[in-house]
């Protein structure tokens, strides 16, 4: 991502599997024996779904343990995993498979439980293009970012690590590694991205770069 | 229908720039130049009337307006044809009535005929609902894709009927449901397109105060308490009853006026019935307003949506029910059973009230009428909810993406470069 930075953004075609759970023992299965792409969409895409409304959950799995099993003492540590410390689907599936088997030792009442809303599998086709939308320095980045589509602000700060397998988004990776510039990026990475929906948190970088913009030209 | 009048200029993606906001229409013109040179044939049973008709009218130009190249031709058939496909209907959303073998060999007659007629040789073809499903059978040499469009509920079918219907679905390369409750076991890749409301037709579009006004002053409603609101057909799945009962008992606590609304469908003979029975219900009581049109006018429809404080849509059993997408829309605060396709609407207190009995919708009336500020909240959310989800424009994309993803099938991440 060196040099300018030009824009991505992304789009998902929802599938549906014909698989779904109605008890904990079935959502372990399908976690196990389901595609990366199915975890994909069930956590990442959660945060896409976040733009619409803050919602408590950040996940499909803990929401339905909530909302389909009461179980919300599980909903909370699946909600806990910080799903932007993994750069691997097969490790946040892994964890994802301890949770529920921990929470089985702890309440194991819990599995005999059977919800009459299923929870149903996705699988999703994900699409990745680029826009015509290209940042040469600080100051046409700030002026693009509230131009850019939701997705893109999605795709940019949560997605890509995927497939950068890095543990920081996009925006702080040019900023540092391009503008040489490590405290400002600092700053982006720290932001707890639990506290924001989408459009709030384009509105957090846009504040941060803003306020360090003004900050460089008072000295 | 909205769009009767063959005069009406129908909205451009300009238009719809407004609405949705330009980042979501240029990212469609760059999906579409990523299509390139493709076209679609959508082929149903109806030119007007219903859902589908309605949402092709305006799909179809918008997929042209981004360049590719879209067609609509409609099959063609008798009372005879008509008759065996509505019969086929219900007994595929799980009647017990069953289509004869007979009967069977006469709807393929029927589909055969039009594949005579209908030149198939664009690069996707949609087939909508079962009355067309089985063209594909006279189109085995193809070369193209073809993906069967279903809106309707296939979760409990009546099992000889779909056994008859299964094995043509099975030929497509692919299929669409509205939700994944509505899905059955199939053999062949199905994907997830939500129903959507256009948000500029008159059903939908922005009214005036003035005209919000006299609209209820037209049919005699009075506004000066808060307007809890259903539309709906009166049909006993739509609950008229229980929203009455409902109504009452929130009345013990909070001051409103109750407005039922509903269209009576040529072909139901149940509605009138059923209005009598809600008619009775509602008594000489000055509070509440019942209104049977044959057919209803979109934009006093739209009206009633705007000028209500409360939307409710307790039905029993549902299909989408796009009237709740319609009342978010507006920023309506909407009370919804959790049946069908409503809870992907309504994210229970987030963007409205998931309600399960008529002592829920009761409490739910209360509740917001008590919480205007919370009601307001579900509200807002709940058009954000829908401006992401259930509008044209993002069938449109669906459409789009569909076409790229047909041409790659093994792949689940797709990068598109220029």
């Amino acid at each position: 991502m060196g040099g300018v930075f030009q824009f991505r953004s992304c789009a998902s075609l929802e599938q549906l599997t014909g698989r779904k759970a109605t008890t904990l023992e079935e959502l372990l299965s399908l976690i196990r024996t389901c595609s990366e792409s199915s975890i994909f969409y069930h956590t990442f895409s959660a945060f896409l779904k976040m733009r619409q409304v803050k919602r408590p959950h950040n996940s499909d799995f803990a929401a339905w343990a909530s909302t389909g099993l009461n179980e919300k003492a599980l909903a909370e540590k699946m909600t806990a995993i910080e799903l932007l410390e993994f750069n691997t689907i097969g490790e946040l599936r892994k964890r994802l498979i301890e949770i529920i088997e921990a929470y089985r030792e702890e309440k194991p009442g819990a599995f005999k439980k059977t919800s009459d809303e299923p929870f149903f599998l996705y699988d999703v086709k994900r699409f990745v293009y680029l826009t015509d939308k290209f940042a040469y320095d600080l100051g046409s980045f700030i002026e693009l970012l509230p131009t850019i589509s939701m997705y893109s602000v999605y795709y940019h700060f949560i997605e890509s690590r995927l497939e950068t397998g890095m543990r920081a988004d996009d925006f702080s990776v040019w900023i540092e590694d391009t503008l040489n510039l490590p405290d400002l990026a600092q700053k982006i990475r720290a932001i707890d991205i639990y506290a924001y929906d989408l459009e709030g948190l384009r509105h957090h970088i846009i504040q941060i770069l803003d306020e360090y913009r003004k900050t460089r030209r008072d000295h | 229908m909205n769009n009767s009048d063959p005069d009406k200029k129908l909205p451009s993606l300009l238009d719809y720039r407004e609405v949705v906001g330009p980042d979501i229409i240029e990212e469609l013109a760059i999906l579409a130049s990523h299509v390139g040179r493709k076209s679609i044939k959508m082929v149903n049973s109806t030119a007007v009337g219903g859902g589908v008709a309605e949402m092709l009218h305006r799909i179809v130009p918008l997929l042209n307006e981004l360049g590719i190249q879209t067609e609509w031709q409609v099959i063609k058939g008798d009372d005879v044809f008509f008759e065996i496909t509505k019969k086929m209907h219900n007994s595929l959303q799980g009647s017990e009535e069953t289509i004869s073998e007979r009967a069977f060999r006469t709807y393929l007659s029927y589909n055969e005929a039009n594949s005579k007629e209908i030149e198939a040789d664009q690069d996707l073809i949609v087939i909508h609902d079962p009355q067309p499903a089985a063209l594909i059978a006279w189109n085995q040499k193809r070369k193209n894709k073809w993906v069967w469009r279903c809106h309707i509920d296939l979760s409990h079918p009546n099992q000889k009927t779909w056994n008859l219907l299964k094995p043509y679905v099975e030929n497509y390369d692919a299929a669409i449901f509205s939700s994944p409750l509505f899905s059955p076991q199939l053999s062949i890749p199905q994907y997830r397109f939500y129903p959507a409301i256009d948000p500029l037709d008159d059903k939908n579009k922005q009214l005036e105060k003035h005209y919000v006004r006299s609209v209820f002053k037209k049919y005699g409603i009075p506004r000066d308490k808060p307007i809890v609101t259903q539309i709906s057909r009166y049909d006993p799945w739509k609950d008229p009853v229980g929203v009455i009962k409902a109504f009452r008992l929130a009345r013990k606590h909070v001051e409103c006026r109750l407005l039922l609304v509903g269209d009576k469908a040529a072909d139901d003979p149940e509605s009138d019935e059923v209005f009598e029975k809600v008619r009775a219900e509602a008594g000489d009581d000055p509070e509440i307003h019942t209104l049977l049109f044959s057919p209803s006018i979109p934009t006093e429809i739209n009206a009633f949506q705007r000028g209500s404080d409360i939307v409710l849509q307790k039905s029993l059993r549902e299909g989408f029910a796009l009237t709740v997408s319609e009342a978010l829309w507006k920023k309506r605060p909407v009370i919804g059973a959790a049946v069908g396709g409503i809870p992907a609407q309504v994210i229970d207190g987030y963007t409205g009230l998931l309600v399960y009995s008529v002592e829920g919708a009761n409490l739910g009336i209360r509740q917001l009428l008590n919480q205007p500020d919370f009601a307001k909240t579900l509200a807002e959310n709940g058009h954000q909810r829908v401006k992401d989800e259930f509008l044209i424009t993002k069938n449109v994309k669906r459409y789009l993406l569909l076409l790229l993803a047909l041409e790659r099938p093994d792949k689940q991440t797709i990068f598109l470069s220029s």
